[in-house]
C-alpha cells in the first residue's frame, strides 16, 4: 500500500528569527508502522510535526504522503489522511460539546448530517466515551479529554495518526488506558513523547532527534537500550530496563 | 481570587442546568429566545408608576422554574446580586420625586413607587435572562442565533469565547495564586507587575489562539463555520410561543390585578 | 457602567440595538473582505482573555484601592477596531447571559457604549494618530490614557442619555452627568494605565504583534471618515430635534427627552388600544363597576407616557392592592400546582 507511506526528504526549516530548527532530516514511514520520535526539549520534535502536517512549510526539502507532496494546494487532501492529536486537549477541543467537537472535521468536509452522525458515534464508541457525547469539555477528566481529542481526529477517518505527547499529564491508569487504546488501532502511528517507557511499549521503531538532526533511526528494542546514545541525546533508558532499585537486580 | 472561583462555579452551574431533560429544555432554542425577548420587552414597556400591571408577569418565571425543574435557591441568589448600578440610580428617585399620594390609608412618595418599579423590573428581567441560559445552554443558543441569520463569524467567535473562559480563568487564577504566595501583604497586583503579569497572560493567549487555529485547520477549517442541521420547530414549540405571546399581550393591555381586585371589592361592597 | 434592562425603555433599547447591529454587520463585512480567517479563533480566545483579566485587581498607587480593566481599548489595539468591536460584543453578550450584567434588551446600548466609542471614535482619532509618529514608551502611555479616558467619557455620557431618554429614573440631567462623568474619568485613567503597561510589555517582547495589528487592519481613511461623518450627521439631527423640544417645553432638556421617548411609545400602542377597547365594549360581560375601573386604568397605562400621574382614588387603589396580592398568590399557586402534578406523574411513571 504505497499510498499510505509518509516520506521526508532532506528537510530543513529556519524560523523567521534565523533559528535553524530542522537540519536535513530524511526518513520514510510505511503503512502500519508505529514510530516513536524522541529527543530532548528543543531538539525539533514539534517543528518536525508541524512540517509533516503542513502547518509550517520547509525552507528546503519536502514531505510527501503517498505520492503527493505537501503543498498549499494539496493541504485539504493531506489533512484528511493525516490526523493530529495535540499535546494539550484544551487546544483541540474548542467546541462546547464533545459531539460538536468530533463533528467539526466531518462537517468541514461537507458530509451530510447523517454521515456526520454515523462517524461521530463510531469514533466515540471506538475510544469508549459514547456516554459523554453531550458533555462540555470542561466537565471531562484529563483521560476523557484525551480520548475526546483522539475521537475528534478519528472521525475524519485518517490513514495516519500523528500524536504529540499523548500521555502527558495523565494519571497512571488513564495513561495505561490511552496506551491500550492506541495499541488497538491499525493506523500508521507517529508519536512524539518524553515518556520513553510508553514509546518502548508501543512503538516498533524509534527515531532519535538531536539539535535538529536525526541521531538514530531503527528498531526500538535496539535504540532505547543504548545507554550511551540516549545519554548523549539528553534522554534516559526506559525505567523498565533500568536496574531494579529494590532488589538490585541487573537488567 | 474568590471572585474567579465564583464566576467559574456560576458558569458551570448554568451549563449543568442547561443539560437537563425537561419539557422546557426539550423546546426549540429559537422559541425560548423569542419568548424571552418578548417577555423582556413587555416588562420594560410598562411605565414607571405602574406596578400593578406588571405583577401577572411573575407567572412566566414561576412556570419556567417549575416546568424546567430548576433549583430556586442558586438562581435567586444570583438575582439578589442585582447590579449595584440599578440600586444606585433607583435609590435616588425618592429624593427627587417627593410628591405624596394616598394608597389605601397610607401616604407614600412617588419616588418610592418608581424605585420599587425599577427593582421589580430589574428582578424580572434578570430572572428571564438567567432562565433562558439555564434552560437552553450556550451551544444551542448559538444554533438559534444561526437560525436568525446572525453571521457565522460572530457565532463561532462567541462560542469560542464561551469555551475558553473557563480555561483562561483557571490560568489567571493560577497566576494570581503564584503572585499572592510571593506577595503576601498586597491586596492587588502591584504597579511594577501590571505589564508583565497581564502581558504574559496575553502572550500565552496569543500562542494558544495560534494552536487552536492550527487544530481547526488540520480538521479542514477554511474560514467557514459549519453547524449541523437545526431541528425543525414542532407543534409543541409553536403552542408554547403562541400561549406566551397571547399572555404577554393580554397582560400589557388589561390590568389584571385591577380587574381581579375590583371584582372582589365590588362583590364585597 | 452596564445599562440594565430595568432602566431602559423598549424604544431606546431597540434603537440602540439597531445601531449596534449596523456597526457589527459593517465590522463583519470588513473582516470577511480582509479574508483574515485566522483572526476568528484569536478573537474568540481574546474575548475569553478579557473576561478572565477583568478578574485581576490592579492596585492603584497611592490610593490603597484597586481597579480592573474593561478591555475595550486593549482589544482595539491588538485586534484592530473591527475585530475589537466584535470581540467586545461577545464578551458583553456572555456577561449579560450568565452574570446578569446589563440585560438582553440593554445589550445593544452596552455594546455601543463600551465598544463603539472606544473602537471607532477614540482609538482611530487619538491612539492611531499618536502612534502614526512611531512607537515609544512615553507615547504609548500618553496615548492609551487619553484614549481610554475619552472613550469612557463618551460611553458614560451614552449611559446618561440612554437612561434619561428611557425615562425610568427621576434623576435630573445635570445631577446624573455629575454622578457619571467624574467617576469615569478615574476609571478611564486606570484603564489607560493598565492598557499602556500591557501594550508596552508586549511591544518590548513581541513587537510584531503590535505592528501587525496596526498595519493589518486596513482601516482606510475613507471608511473612518464615513463613520465619523455619519456620527456627526446623527448627532446634529438629534441635537436639532432635542433643542426644538427643549424650547417648546419650559421644564428643560431632560423633560423633553423623556417626552420624546414617551410619545413614540404612545403612538405605537394608540391604535391597538383603540381597537381593543372597541372589542371590549362589544364583549362586555363584567359588572359595570369593575369594567369602568379597568378602562380608566388602561388609560392610565397608556397615558403614562405623557407623565400624567394617575389620579387614583382610595377605592381603586384598594382594589389594586387586593388584586395585586391575589395575582401573586395565583402565580405561586400555579407554580405549586404544576410542580405537584409533575411529582405525581414521576411517581406513577417510576
Amino acid at each position: 500500500m504505497s499510498h499510505h507511506k509518509l516520506e521526508v526528504k532532506d528537510l530543513h526549516y529556519n524560523y523567521p528569527d534565523g533559528h535553524e530548527a530542522v537540519k536535513g532530516m530524511s526518513f520514510c514511514i510505511h503503512h502500519g508502522e508505529s514510530v516513536g520520535i524522541i529527543g530532548a526539549n528543543g531538539a525539533g520534535k514539534s517543528t518536525l510535526l508541524m512540517l509533516l502536517m503542513g502547518v509550517l512549510f520547509p525552507s528546503e526539502g519536502e514531505v510527501s504522503v503517498g505520492d503527493v507532496h505537501v503543498t498549499k494546494k494539496t493541504l485539504p487532501m493531506i489533512r484528511q489522511r493525516l490526523g493530529m492529536v495535540f499535546q494539550d486537549p484544551d487546544d483541540q477541543l474548542f467546541m462546547n460539546t464533545v459531539y460538536d467537537d468530533v463533528a467539526f472535521g466531518p462537517r468541514n468536509y461537507k458530509l451530510d448530517e447523517n454521515e456526520v452522525e454515523k462517524r461521530v458515534l463510531q469514533a466515540l464508541e471506538l475510544v469508549g466515551i459514547l456516554h459523554l457525547k453531550d458533555r462540555a469539555p470542561f466537565k471531562l477528566s484529563g483521560g476523557e479529554k484525551r480520548a475526546a481529542a483522539i475521537a475528534s481526529v478519528l472521525s475524519m477517518q485518517p490513514d495516519i495518526l500523528v500524536m504529540d505527547e499523548p500521555t502527558a499529564a495523565l494519571d497512571p491508569k488513564s495513561r495505561r488506558r490511552v496506551m491500550d487504546l492506541l495499541g488497538s488501532f491499525k493506523h500508521t502511528k507517529i508519536v512524539t513523547s518524553h515518556d520513553i517507557d510508553m514509546i518502548y511499549g508501543m512503538c516498533d521503531r524509534t527515531i532519535v532527534i538531536k539539535k535538529g538532526e536525526i541521531a538514530a533511526d531503527g528498531a526500538t528494542s535496539e535504540i532505547l537500550v543504548n545507554a550511551e546514545l540516549m545519554e548523549a541525546c539528553g534522554l534516559e533508558v526506559p525505567l523498565a530496563l533500568q536496574n531494579c532499585p529494590v532488589c538490585g537486580t541487573q537488567k | 481570587m474568590s471572585n474567579i472561583m465564583d464566576s467559574l462555579y456560576n458558569m458551570r452551574l448554568l451549563d449543568d442546568l442547561a443539560r437537563q431533560d425537561t419539557v422546557i429544555h426539550k423546546l426549540h432554542p429559537l422559541v425560548k429566545l423569542l419568548a424571552t425577548v418578548s417577555y423582556l420587552t413587555v416588562v420594560v414597556s410598562f411605565g414607571r408608576y405602574d406596578i400593578g400591571g406588571i405583577l401577572p408577569l411573575v407567572i412566566y418565571p414561576v412556570m419556567v422554574f417549575t416546568l424546567a425543574e430548576l433549583p430556586v435557591k442558586p438562581i435567586v441568589l444570583r438575582i439578589l446580586l442585582v447590579s449595584p448600578f440599578i440600586i444606585g440610580i433607583g435609590i435616588l428617585n425618592p429624593f427627587f420625586d417627593k410628591q405624596i399620594f394616598v394608597l389605601g390609608d397610607r401616604e407614600i412618595s412617588r419616588g418610592w413607587v418608581t424605585f420599587l418599579s425599577i427593582l421589580l423590573k430589574s428582578g424580572l428581567t434578570v430572572t428571564a435572562a438567567l432562565l433562558l441560559i439555564a434552560t437552553t445552554g450556550m451551544d444551542r443558543l448559538g444554533s438559534a442565533l444561526r437560525m436568525l441569520k446572525i453571521p457565522r463569524i460572530f457565532v463561532l467567535q462567541l462560542l469560542l469565547t464561551y469555551r475558553y473562559i473557563s480555561v483562561l480563568m483557571e490560568e489567571v487564577a493560577r497566576t494570581l495564586r503564584a503572585y499572592s504566595l510571593r506577595a503576601p501583604k498586597q491586596k492587588g497586583v502591584h504597579r511594577s507587575a501590571w505589564g508583565s503579569l497581564a502581558g504574559q497572560l496575553l502572550l500565552r493567549t496569543f500562542d494558544r489562539a495560534q494552536r487552536i487555529y492550527e487544530a481547526m485547520c488540520l480538521r479542514g477549517f477554511a474560514g467557514e463555520y459549519n453547524t449541523g442541521g437545526f431541528g425543525k420547530l414542532r407543534i409543541g414549540d409553536w403552542v408554547y410561543l403562541a400561549v406566551w405571546f397571547l399572555f404577554f399581550i393580554t397582560v400589557r393591555f388589561y390590568n389584571i390585578p385591577m380587574l381581579i381586585g375590583s371584582l372582589i371589592t365590588g362583590v364585597i361592597r | 457602567m452596564h445599562m440594565a434592562d430595568a432602566l431602559i425603555s423598549p424604544v431606546v433599547g431597540g434603537a440602540m440595538w439597531v445601531a449596534t447591529a449596523g456597526v457589527a454587520a459593517y465590522s463583519i463585512k470588513k473582516i470577511q473582505t480582509e479574508m483574515d480567517e485566522k483572526k476568528v479563533p484569536l478573537m474568540g480566545v481574546m474575548g475569553a482573555f478579557i473576561f478572565a483579566s477583568q478578574m485581576i485587581n490592579f492596585t492603584i498607587p497611592g490610593t490603597g484601592s484597586s481597579g480592573h480593566i474593561g478591555g475595550g481599548l486593549i482589544l482595539a489595539i491588538l485586534l484592530g477596531p473591527y475585530a475589537g468591536f466584535l470581540t467586545m460584543a461577545s464578551v458583553l453578550t456572555i456577561q449579560a447571559l450568565f452574570f446578569a450584567d446589563g440585560g438582553l434588551l440593554a445589550l445593544g446600548s452596552n455594546i455601543f457604549n463600551m465598544g463603539f466609542f472606544t473602537c471607532f471614535v477614540a482609538y482611530p482619532l487619538i491612539y492611531k494618530a499618536f502612534m502614526g509618529k512611531g512607537y515609544s514608551k512615553r507615547r504609548i502611555v500618553f496615548a492609551s490614557v487619553l484614549t481610554a479616558m475619552i472613550g469612557l467619557q463618551m460611553g458614560a455620557f451614552g449611559v446618561v442619555l440612554q437612561t434619561l431618554f428611557s425615562g425610568k429614573t427621576e434623576l435630573p440631567f445635570g445631577t446624573f452627568v455629575l454622578l457619571m462623568q467624574p467617576i469615569h474619568l478615574a476609571i478611564g485613567a486606570v484603564e489607560g494605565l493598565v492598557t499602556a503597561a500591557v501594550v508596552t510589555y508586549i511591544w518590548n517582547s513581541r513587537p510584531e504583534i503590535i505592528e501587525r495589528a496596526a498595519s493589518g487592519e486596513a482601516i482606510g481613511n475613507v471608511s473612518i471618515k464615513k463613520v465619523v461623518a455619519g456620527m456627526v450627521v446623527i448627532a446634529m439631527v438629534t441635537g436639532a430635534g432635542l433643542s426644538w423640544f427643549a424650547s417648546s417645553n419650559p421644564d428643560g432638556l431632560e423633560w423633553a427627552m423623556i417626552k420624546t421617548a414617551g410619545t413614540a411609545e404612545l403612538e405605537a400602542t394608540g391604535t391597538l388600544h383603540q381597537q381593543l377597547s372597541d372589542l371590549q365594549t362589544k364583549t362586555s360581560f363584567l359588572p359595570d363597576y369593575s369594567f369602568k375601573a379597568s378602562e380608566s386604568e388602561m388609560e392610565q397605562v397608556v397615558g403614562e407616557g405623557e407623565e400624567v400621574w394617575p389620579a387614583v382614588s382610595g377605592g381603586t387603589s384598594t382594589a389594586g392592592l387586593v388584586g395585586g396580592g391575589m395575582t401573586l398568590a395565583l402565580a405561586v399557586l400555579m407554580g405549586l400546582g404544576v410542580s405537584m402534578l409533575k411529582k405525581r406523574k414521576n411517581r406513577f411513571s417510576a
